[in-house]
């Protein structure tokens, strides 16, 4: 057996807090215009570690509203940038973790979301109309975090989610798109949220899923890829929405990742001895969560935010 | 005294900046000139400067060979191949962006804005809003040739970050202008396909590039899909492992099926056509299973292929039955494959052990997803001295997939 490895939760913390501050190497300057992906795995991780209050509410929640487009009602994914779903849905997550939605036009964010639905029960990404279910999964989401999913046809959304099933039991990003862990975390994280999980068949999905796991415990997002942390994200928290997951070894993942961090600097890689960014360290840090690591706060694995924030939104109406 | 030193300092380091922004301005211009003077660049590369000193910088068939000597050091453009040198990207990055917020948002300055985005856009291929810019300019006015230029910098930038989602995305939004303008897709589906597969080629088991192939597949002609199955045949082949490639036949082999439907004469023929291929399809799968040993993508082809397989026997014999039952003789087939992957002799690499895995997991996939044939299945098994399917996963599978196989089959699992 080799040496017990531990979660590097503080490392971590200042790994998090400090990467905001190199901001001019080339590699930040092209990661501009994701700035609010970015701003909810930072955040999101921090508060998994019960860490939130080391960054300044108010200033984060002062940017969060400068990358919002009030005529269109969507998030840019930084100031000056287009607004896309894909960065609507960071915008209200990060506002959920403070628990400052109070500082939305919600009818006006949910507008936004609701009007990207097409005919089909899809979803834009977009005004400029690429589909894809990754943008269906978001807008369920958002539109559910805000309690404003009457705005929209939810069969219809549903209907096309399940168009994207394979015989494999897996989805794709399209119908007769090839069966992907991530999205697959965005239609059964749909269907969760709809209520619809009955049209999965829970034993075939399990199995795909399961299928992910390497020898090296890590998971990987197709077959014949290598292992990565992130999918520890994506196939666990499918794995728990259909209620498979003990079809595969979590001990063996979470020795795993725990192999994928910087224990002196912070931070988690995609895999072991690779360079640490902070997309990597939310989903090590997120999947230990859905393995119940100690320390780490549960996490909802459709809403992909902590349970107890998700809780404090539903539970309050 | 300090004073005026600091004063002094703060002098310097303004002019310092301004050279610097001086220099930024300038090199994003010339970048500009050398975009502009050669619209056939097909590939870029970023170089360190110790690389870029090896290029001959500066000598003959240097594009802007006019231009001040301080950007040879940092450009090189021949025979449509690009260099830019590393050192100065940030520089450039920021003086594009800068010039791109302060151009966005003019009108009569679309000629520019498109300069600009390009530069933007082949240092940084994900800037959704120079992508939303350049949709802005080009929906306009409909014009085939502009949009023609659009795939080119879209191939382009793809040569070089062939996973980069926002140029698909851009490059289906180019395709999408063409085909709405009732324009011939055959030839312009054609190229895409081609595109596609050069990219794979480099870039292994990408899934955006797949994706945009499986895309295409509603805009081809039966013809073109028939075609599409055959040039690909050679290419999987050569890349066992890659499984976008068997989940796009299997896109294609569906497609077949789907314009079997309402087809009218053409139906009947055209199924049994179809039938044809589904079968030619699996006698290969067989044959490559046997070639590679231990490859999940070609045992994943064969449980879809079987599933099909089994359930068309199947309904021949409802509507016609005969003496011998064609769906036994596909099973006995199966397990013939089966008991030589569980007695294949052990190698080196452990390739033997994964083959008997997957072929047992195959085995109990078929029996899950057509139960059906499960008691068929057993019965071929004790004939072939196997007990049972229990038996052939107990001895086939790593204790891993215990948890998997045992829920499968129902059985309770007393070490839980």
């Amino acid at each position: 057996m080799a040496g017990k490895a531990e979660l590097a939760a503080d490392q971590h913390v200042r790994y998090i807090v400090t990467v905001e501050k190199k901001k001019d190497s080339f590699e930040s300057l092209v990661m501009e215009h994701i700035r609010l992906n970015g701003a909810y795995w930072g955040l999101t991780t921090l508060d998994l570690l019960h860490k939130l209050h080391a960054v300044d509410a108010a200033e984060v929640v002062d940017w969060i509203m400068s990358c919002y487009h009030p005529e269109s009602g969507g998030f840019g994914g930084n100031v000056g940038h287009d607004p896309h779903v894909l960065y609507t849905l960071s915008a209200v997550q990060v506002l959920c973790l403070f628990d400052r939605l109070d500082v939305l036009d919600v009818d006006k964010v949910a507008d936004y979301v609701a009007g990207l639905q097409n005919e089909d029960g899809s979803f834009s990404g977009d005004i400029w109309g690429e589909v894809d279910t990754r943008f269906s999964y978001i807008a369920l989401c958002t539109l559910s975090l805000l309690h404003r999913l009457h705005k929209i046809d939810v069969q219809k959304a549903v209907d096309f989610v399940v168009s994207c099933k394979n015989l494999d039991g897996g989805f794709g990003a399209m119908p007769g798109g090839e069966s992907h862990a991530g999205q697959i975390f965005c239609c059964v994280g749909a269907l969760a949220i709809t209520g619809s999980l009955h049209h999965i068949d829970r034993d075939l999905l399990g199995w795909w899923l399961c299928e992910r796991q390497c020898k090296d415990g890590g998971l990987n997002g197709r077959p014949e890829k290598l292992a990565d942390v992130c999918y520890s994200w994506w196939v666990l928290s499918s794995l728990i929405m259909i209620d498979r997951v003990h079809w595969i070894d979590k001990e063996k993942l979470t020795k795993f990742i725990l192999n994928c961090q910087d224990k002196e600097n912070g931070g988690i890689s995609d895999r072991p001895d690779n360079a640490v960014d902070i997309y990597h360290t939310y989903f090590g840090v997120a999947g230990l969560s859905l393995m119940e690591y100690p320390g780490v706060k549960p996490m909802d694995p459709a809403y992909a935010l902590p349970l107890d924030v998700v809780n404090r939104i539903f539970l309050r109406k | 005294m300090e004073q005026e030193d600091e004063s002094e300092g703060a002098a310097a380091e303004q002019q310092a900046d301004e050279a610097e922004e001086q220099l930024a301005d300038d090199l994003l211009l010339h970048f500009e000139r050398v975009l502009h003077s050669d619209p056939l660049i097909d590939e870029v590369g970023f170089l360190h400067p110790t690389q870029f000193g090896s290029l001959g910088c500066g000598q003959d068939g240097d594009s802007a060979s006019q231009a001040p000597e301080f950007q040879h050091r940092y450009f090189w453009c021949r025979d449509h191949k690009l260099a830019i040198c590393s050192e100065i990207l940030p520089k450039l990055y920021r003086a594009a962006r800068d010039a791109y917020y302060n151009t966005r948002n003019a009108p009569s300055q679309a000629v520019h804005l498109m300069s600009l985005t390009k530069v933007l856009l082949i240092l940084c291929p994900d800037m959704l809003t120079a992508w939303n810019s350049r949709k802005m300019v080009l929906s306009e006015k409909y014009d085939f040739t502009k949009l023609k230029d659009e795939l080119q910098l879209c191939a382009l930038i793809l040569s070089y970050s062939p996973k980069n989602e926002s140029t698909w995305s851009h490059r289906r939004w180019v395709l999408k202008q063409v085909a709405e303008q009732h324009q011939d897709m055959a030839q312009l589906v054609e190229k895409e396909s081609v595109l596609v597969k050069e990219i794979a080629e480099r870039s292994k088991m990408n899934y955006r590039a797949w994706r945009h192939r499986c895309w295409l597949i509603p805009y081809m002609t039966r013809k073109q899909v028939l075609d599409e199955l055959k040039k690909s045949t050679r290419w999987s082949e050569l890349h066992v492992a890659d499984n976008c490639c068997f989940h796009y036949r299997r896109s294609l082999l569906l497609a077949l099926l789907d314009s079997c439907l309402g087809n009218g004469e053409d139906s009947v023929s055209w199924e049994s056509e179809t039938c044809m291929l589904w079968k030619d399809e699996l006698r290969w799968n067989e044959m490559l299973i046997r070639r590679y040993q231990g490859r999940e993508s070609l045992w994943n082809h064969r449980r879809f292929l079987s599933q099909w397989w089994i359930q068309q026997l199947f309904s021949v014999e409802e509507t016609c039955p005969s003496t011998t039952s064609q769906v036994d003789l596909f099973i006995t087939q199966e397990i013939g494959l089966l008991s030589e992957c569980l007695n294949d002799p052990a190698d080196e690499f452990g390739e033997s052990c994964v083959q008997a895995e997957l072929s047992a997991l195959y085995i109990l996939w078929i029996s899950k997803q057509v139960p059906a044939v499960k008691g068929k299945l057993e019965e071929r098994l004790h004939s072939v001295s196997i007990v049972g399917l229990k038996d052939v996963l107990v001895r086939a599978c790593r204790p891993e997939k215990r948890w998997l196989w045992m829920n499968v089959l129902g059985l309770p699992d007393r070490s839980q």
